[in-house]
């Protein structure tokens, strides 16, 4: 049995580019209503350390996700507005960029094609 | 299985594997296995009110040129067909998953259970194969 907690793992790689006044971290894994609660938990945790102007989430390894994941995603984003920040979602895969257009919110997120395209984004 | 969100994930892949060997095409599959995901999340969170321990019981066949999936809980019957709809707002994505499971089946119906045999609903869901069609390649006689 492994030690290892898996809301430790799901986010990983976080950092912050001054600059830019933004946090990018990498998301990982599949993410449905079991772990989707260790996602909002860490999410919301890093807009009240950093109070980034803009989140860039890397979605690279995430394959997957159901609709609880994108109720996290949505409140941050509407926690990331109060201060005036925009979260930007880089590298999506097929099915999440699908269920992102589902749900029509591949309008309200930033969707970017990499990290160094959201960071250069206005 | 119980009605543990840990669970969700396996029975999904599981769906979809089955979705794969009856022919249906990628984005079928992956249609399949997220209705499935988002109707096992609402017997999870709506009629059992998050309790992890209570039965679901989920089944699927091939019916001429559907695949069938049906799953049964024993919950508080309330039929999401018949709730009221609201105008969809993108920032309250609230009832998502009754909207993938109406544009990417191709068939649902909501079927509540008798309470002699412990109420509760049984949800049924066809993916029709285009494939296996009459007059297709696949289901044309000569």
């Amino acid at each position: 049995m492994s030690d290892v907690n898996p809301s430790l793992d799901l986010v990983h790689g976080t950092r912050v580019e001054p600059s830019k006044k933004a946090v990018v971290a990498s998301v990982r894994g599949e993410i449905d209503l079991h772990n989707s609660p260790d996602l909002r938990g860490t999410l919301l945790e890093l807009l009240a350390k950093h109070e980034p102007k803009r989140l860039v989430l890397n979605l690279s390894q995430v394959p997957y996700m159901d609709s609880s994941a994108i109720a996290v995603l949505v409140e941050a984003l509407q926690k990331i507005r109060k201060t005036g920040g925009r979260i930007f979602l880089t590298d999506l895969q097929p099915r999440v960029k699908g269920l992102l257009e589902i749900a029509r919110l591949d309008s309200i997120f930033v969707v970017a094609k990499d990290e160094a395209d959201a960071l250069a984004k206005q | 299985m119980n009605s543990d969100p840990a669970e969700i994930a396996d029975v999904r892949r599981a769906v979809e594997n089955l979705a794969q060997s009856f022919g249906l095409d990628e984005k079928a599959v992956a249609e399949v296995g997220l209705c499935v995901n988002e109707a096992l999340a609402n017997v999870m969170r709506h009629a059992y009110g998050g309790a992890t321990d209570r039965p679901i019981v989920v089944s699927g066949y091939c019916q001429d040129a559907s695949l069938v999936v049906t799953i049964r809980d024993w919950g508080n019957g309330v039929n999401p067909a018949t709730l009221p709809p609201k105008p969809f707002n993108p920032l309250e994505p609230g009832g998502l998953g009754l909207i993938c499971l109406r544009r990417m089946m191709s068939q649902v119906s909501y079927v509540p259970q008798p309470q002699d045999g412990g109420g509760g609903m049984l949800l049924v869901m066809k993916k029709e194969n285009p494939k296996l069609r009459r007059g297709s390649d696949f289901g044309a006689r000569p």
